[in-house]
């Protein structure tokens, strides 16, 4: 692998990963020679089918998975072979995760929800606590600490969910199809909370969907066909499109 | 650490959350606990009654007593012939036990074999004649009038001293002057002086409970009945002819007691050739043999104990390996946020501990109640000690240790990619 130049810039920067499951003597691969970069402040969203290989790319992302060849630089470090404590570690401090269906711990109130990934990182309740209320009012439900995420609606819960992943203030927030559980309307605020966030707080976010309509909010778009990054224009996907990734009506269906 | 407080934080709001669900799991260790401490509270229990008990007989003592022979072939002559029997310890081997070495003293109780009736009923109290030491050897306390003096024995005083018992069986309920009425025995009539009580109730061989005799001075016991018994057996007469029923025997240092008792053995085996017409028992030596048999039953029931325990440490590995499976997610979104693996092993152990523990907590109070209970109903003394307690805590955690760790390991194993996948 050539010695790419370092890029003070780049937040994630990922050089030909592969990825190859093998089941018996079949080998699969899936990943098949990933290049891309994420810079500091950027709104990024990976689009692809399933089957793209999209998941893969979000579990090697969050460093849940490691890659079978490829570099995987965060914040221009190499990142993907290492050991299973600092890859922990490195997730608690830098990957701010956000799920599709939220993943709230159920049992435990909105503030302590919000306090989970700064425990792991030992940080003292006091600090906890403050960060904790800071963050529920930056997402809009300072008044919601004390309840239960099952007494809250789906927007809100992945509200609590975006504050839960700023919490240990990453280089990046990880959201794995974050609208997808979630009506039109709802969307479109959770949407525009991700673009406050990134536009006034220079928040850095990777979006993994498989929803083209949500296109028009990210800065860069970075499509998945086949396990490749696909770098034919958009009018082949979406003719009359201009070049721009435009949401198409007819496109709005594939939403659950 | 301060994440370890905030696990234990977290273990008790998962157990305070489902309350039914932590008390079912632990229901086995609960009742190991339970039976744990109830056995220990009953065995200790138990023991130091017995030990209290035999501890009254004296442990400085050697008690000697006589019993009836067995019978050897029919007796003979007619059937209407008079037949005597003799047998049992005599004035002359209180004479030369009380001249052997480590003797510091000897008491001597006869038993006067009469019929102590109340109206026409006969009742199992005995009349006995004792040496004016008995009171003082006995560890029997006055509780109401006096005991014997010089002068009683001197002259021969239809007196007595009657145990605790004694005036329970013979008079009724309300009568208060009992010290100074007469009770009548056969053709004798004796005044009553004094109430005596052993609190243990002590028991001696073939004569009974201490608090069922009725004592009267030696003195006047052979005055009035030599050491002849007369009774009919069918129709034939017979003469019982016993010098002492029961022998004391104090000695003077107790780390000799066994040589003593078999120096006293060799003796009487010697001098009562013909016939085992006597027996001997050393308290201590009851005491040392009781010891033994109570270990043995500790050992037992704590066997039983211990076994209920890993029967409840096996069930709550099952529960806490069906709930790792249950809470795959859980699991899976903490690693994502940046639980270790360590992290995750912590918070199952600590929850299955804290289970453990509620549970042994819970049995504590279970196994007082259970030893309470039997204590109201049967009497029996029970005992729990503190240091029974701490040992059933440190064995329910202990438990929690040992089954949760295999569950906590699972847990930490999950992948997180499955299981968030895994909806």
């Amino acid at each position: 692998m050539a010695e790419a130049p370092k890029d003070e810039n780049a937040i994630v920067r990922l050089l030909d990963i592969r990825k190859t499951y093998i089941s018996g003597d079949l080998q699969v691969p899936v990943l098949k020679g990933i290049n891309a970069t994420v810079n500091r402040g950027e709104f990024v969203g990976f689009i692809g089918t399933s089957g793209s290989g999209k998941s893969t790319l979000l579990n090697i992302l969050g460093m849940l998975d490691v890659p079978t060849g490829g570099e995987y630089f965060l914040e221009e470090n190499e990142v993907s072979q290492l050991s299973d404590v600092e890859q922990a570690t490195i997730r608690n401090r830098k990957i701010g995760f956000i799920f599709q269906s939220f993943n709230l711990f159920p049992h435990l109130s909105v503030e302590q929800n919000i306090e989970v990934p700064m425990v792991y990182a030992r940080i003292p309740g006091r600090i906890r606590r403050k960060r904790a209320l800071e963050l529920a009012r930056r997402v809009g439900l300072g008044h919601r600490l004390d309840h239960r995420p099952t007494q809250l609606s789906g927007g809100e819960c992945q509200r609590i969910a975006i504050a839960r992943a700023l919490s240990n203030q990453p280089a990046f927030i990880l959201a794995d199809e974050p609208t997808g559980n979630l009506d039109e309307k709802t969307s479109g605020e959770i949407m525009k909370l991700f673009h406050e966030l990134n536009r006034e707080q220079g928040v850095t976010i990777v979006m993994v969907t498989h929803n083209p309509a949500l296109g028009p909010h990210y800065d860069k778009i970075i499509r998945l066909r086949d396990g490749r990054i696909d770098d034919t224009p958009f009018e082949w996907e979406y003719p009359g499109a201009g070049g721009r990734p435009v949401a198409a009506p007819q496109e709005r269906e594939a939403q659950p | 650490m301060m994440l370890v407080r905030d696990l234990f934080g977290l273990s008790l709001h998962n157990l305070l959350l489902h309350k039914v669900r932590s008390i079912l799991t632990s229901l086995g260790v609960i009742f190991g606990v339970g039976s744990v401490i109830a056995m220990l509270a009953i065995s200790e229990g138990a023991k130091r009654s017995a030990l209290a008990q035999i501890e009254a007989m004296g442990i400085d003592k050697i008690i000697l007593f006589s019993k009836r022979p067995p019978v050897s072939g029919k007796s003979e002559g007619s059937d209407n012939a008079s037949v005597m029997e003799r047998f049992g310890l005599t004035e002359r081997d209180l004479v030369h036990i009380s001249r052997m070495d480590n003797v510091a003293d000897i008491t001597g109780v006869f038993d006067a074999r009469k019929k102590v009736l109340k109206g026409l009923q006969r009742t199992d109290l005995k009349l006995v004649g004792c040496d004016y030491r008995f009171l003082e050897d006995s560890s029997a306390k006055i509780e109401k009038g006096r005991w014997f003096s010089p002068a009683d024995y001197e002259n021969d005083r239809n007196v007595c001293v009657i145990g605790k018992n004694v005036k329970r069986k013979l008079f009724s309920i309300g009568d208060t002057n009992i010290v100074g009425s007469t009770i009548r025995i056969e053709n004798d009539v004796f005044r009553i002086v004094g109430i005596i009580n052993n609190e243990y109730g002590t028991q001696y061989p073939e004569l009974g409970g201490q608090n069922d005799l009725i004592l009267i001075p030696m003195t006047t016991a052979r005055a009035h009945y030599r050491d002849y018994t007369f009774y009919r057996e069918g129709r034939q007469h017979k003469i019982t002819r016993v010098e002492y029923d029961l022998l004391l025997v104090k000695v003077a240092d107790t780390s000799y007691i066994d040589n003593t008792a078999k120096r006293v053995a060799g003796y009487l085996e010697k001098t009562h050739s013909e016939t085992k017409d006597w027996g001997i028992v050393v308290p201590l030596e009851l005491l040392k043999q009781r010891e033994q048999t109570q270990n043995i039953f500790t050992i037992v029931m704590g066997s039983i104990a211990g076994i209920s325990l890993v029967v409840g440490g096996i069930g709550i590995m099952n529960i806490m390996l069906a709930s790792v499976y249950e809470r795959r997610k859980e699991i899976g979104t903490r690693r994502a946020l940046g639980a270790q693996k360590s992290d995750v092993l912590l918070q199952f152990l600590i929850e299955t501990v804290f289970l453990t523990s509620l549970g042994g907590v819970l049995g504590i109070l279970l196994g007082i109640g259970i030893a309470r209970t039997i204590t109201y109903y049967s009497g029996m003394p029970t005992v729990y000690s503190l240091w029974s307690i701490v040992l059933s805590l440190v064995i329910s955690s202990l438990v929690g240790v040992i089954f949760g760790t295999y569950p906590a390991y699972k847990a930490a194993q999950q992948n997180p990619i499955t299981v968030l996948r895994a909806e």
